[in-house]
């Protein structure tokens, strides 16, 4: 048996040294073994006492610092990290979470449309938003904000986001906006890490364990669709959405940029984002650009439309439209 | 301990580690999420082997696009969507009751105008008519059709006999004699609001339930609107963000 195990380590020892591994790999190695080294001393010593499950954690996370960018993973490594990741949520929070890794669909690319003649200002889309996606509670983070709008002109200077009375009120529209999944972001044009990317369902969205928090995105997006967890975020675990995407809704951390991602975990299985099917005026219309016959296609084609701050040509797929 | 022994115990454990890792690792399938031809980067996370044993199968996992069939649905009579595609209507007649529980995920549509299902109380109509206007329980006489203030026909000086078939309560009757269920409804709201009935074929007015992919089945008119009062009531929205934009200065 030691036998073999000595046999094993010198395998691995021989791989480092004949450089058949990155150093990304090497160092990850390295670090694995010192911190299990550290915590066999420390489980040694009678002075600080140290769990299984608290050993298996700090391995855990060893390992996930020197994983790769998620793009460039193969199967094998982002099947590891995440059963890691699970793990990790079920050791430290006691949660059960299932994170995805489901792959954009061939000939889909994701469009939305937002009838402002229907909005009520209801922010039914807004709570739907933060129970699905694990938005931080302490915090308050949302990605929907909701303008309301004086008369019959979009002025978003004049208008107020932070409304809280009944709604509608007389004389007043109503207009939403999140991340509109531009097809020439600005924000994956300045990641000095390539942290963020847009997927080829036209769906941009963030490694969190990439994302060195310059907040750059944050400068660069013309729509302020991007937030900052300044602290780790907050979710009770019974309100915990479990369905989880590895670049969408899974748990964020401290000082990591997060976004609208139509609700990757849900549309890559042909269902509607949560803001969509909560919204209960049916103002949002969510469908496949690339289909001629879809929803979406029919109102670009039938209805008036415009889109925010189209001069500065970030060409967002997300369009108002009135009835 | 010399350097070495120390480097070695580092190696073994580390080694024992990598071989536990392996075995948690064994169970490993790839399965198609969607398409056959999407295997290539498919990854199922659900079959990846977990020390605290199998899970749980959810049916909100790994739906197949279109195959979500959580609606009881009826084909649209004389209307076809974008392309000329026929789609479907939800059918809450039949039992509003489970119409009404579905959830979708971890979100409940609580203020959503779904709810409305229970609200059809008097439903079905033979509870108490049999055939032409018999009463049959005489409970129910007093609350019958009293909380109903016709707001809609009455600005077109409309009466109950507008939309309703005189001659069997359970049908809406066209303006060209033809009769329609209750769900189908929007055959009888499409002979004046023409504009509204074609963008909600369309997809612009409406709502789509399901999912963006695969059949498509909306909400029927009356689903939103309460045919004796259409305008749409006003309510305290969801609470206000806490997180606010600090206000932009030009430079």
């Amino acid at each position: 048996m030691s036998l073999d195990l000595r046999n094993t380590h010198a395998e691995d020892e021989g791989t480092v040294l004949q450089k058949r591994v990155d150093r990304r790999r090497a160092l990850g190695i390295l670090l694995g073994g010192a911190a299990v080294g550290a915590q066999a001393l420390s489980a040694c010593s009678p002075v600080a006492p140290v769990s299984d499950e608290e050993r298996e954690a700090k391995l855990l996370q060893w390992q996930e610092y020197v994983k790769k960018n998620y793009r460039f993973m193969s199967d094998e490594e982002r099947v590891d990290t995440i059963a890691r990741l699970e793990r990790l949520a079920n050791i430290k929070h006691n949660v059960d979470v299932r994170i995805q890794a489901t792959p954009a669909q061939p000939g889909v690319m994701f469009g939305y449309a937002f009838n402002i003649s229907k909005c009520k200002g209801y922010r039914a889309c807004v709570e739907a938003c933060i129970n699905e996606n694990n938005l931080d509670r302490r915090a308050g983070t949302q990605y929907i904000r909701i303008f309301e709008m004086e008369g019959e002109e979009v002025n978003l200077d004049e208008a107020d986001a932070t409304f809280q009375h009944e709604v509608p009120a007389e004389g007043h529209f109503y207009m939403g906006t999140q991340c509109f999944q531009c097809a020439d972001p600005p924000c994956v044009k300045v990641c000095p890490v390539g942290a963020t990317w847009q997927e080829p369902d036209g769906i941009t969205v963030i490694d969190y364990d990439w994302c060195i928090g310059c907040r750059y995105c944050m400068a660069a997006c013309p729509y302020w669709a991007r937030r900052f967890n300044w602290a780790a975020p907050e979710v009770p675990a019974a309100e915990l959405n479990p369905n989880q995407h590895y670049l969408g809704n899974r748990a964020r951390k401290k000082g990591v940029v997060e976004k609208c991602t139509f609700c990757i975990h849900r549309t890559r299985q042909g269902r509607l984002p949560a803001c969509a099917e909560a919204c209960p005026t049916g103002a949002r219309v969510f469908g496949n650009l690339l289909d001629p016959n879809s929803e979406i296609r029919w109102v670009l084609e039938h209805k008036r439309i415009f889109r925010l701050k189209e001069d500065l040509k970030t060409e967002p797929r997300f369009w108002y439209f009135t009835d | 301990m010399s350097r070495a022994t120390i480097a070695s115990t580092l190696g073994i454990v580390c080694a024992l580690v990598s071989c536990n890792a392996d075995q948690s690792d064994e169970v490993r399938a790839l399965p198609a999420a969607h398409e056959a031809d999407s295997t290539a980067l498919a990854i199922d996370t659900m079959a990846v082997g977990r020390p605290g044993g199998a899970r749980a199968p959810d049916t909100t996992d790994h739906i197949q696009p279109g195959q979500l069939r959580t609606v009881a649905t009826a084909p649209v009579m004389n209307w076809t969507g974008p392309g000329g595609k026929p789609f479907e209507v939800q059918i809450r007649t039949e039992d509003p009751a489970t119409a009404n529980a579905r959830r979708f995920g971890t979100i409940t549509l609580r203020n959503s105008a779904r709810r409305r299902s229970p609200d059809l109380g008097q439903y079905p109509c033979t509870s108490c008519h049999l055939g032409r206007g018999m009463v049959l329980r005489d409970a129910r006489i007093k609350d019958a059709h009293q909380n109903i203030k016709p707001d809609h026909p009455a600005q077109t000086g409309a009466t109950c006999a507008t939309c309703h078939a005189a001659d069997n309560v359970e049908l809406l009757a066209l303006r060209n004699g033809e009769r329609a269920t209750l769900d189908h409804a929007y055959r009888v709201c499409a002979q004046c609001h023409f504009s509204q009935a074609e963008s909600w074929a369309g997809g612009a007015h409406g709502k789509r339930l399901d999912g963006w992919q695969g059949r498509r089945v909306v909400m029927g008119c009356a689903d939103c609107h309460d045919p004796h009062k259409p305008a749409i009531e006003s309510r305290t929205p969801f609470r206000a963000p806490q997180l606010k934009r600090p206000p932009y200065r030009r430079p």
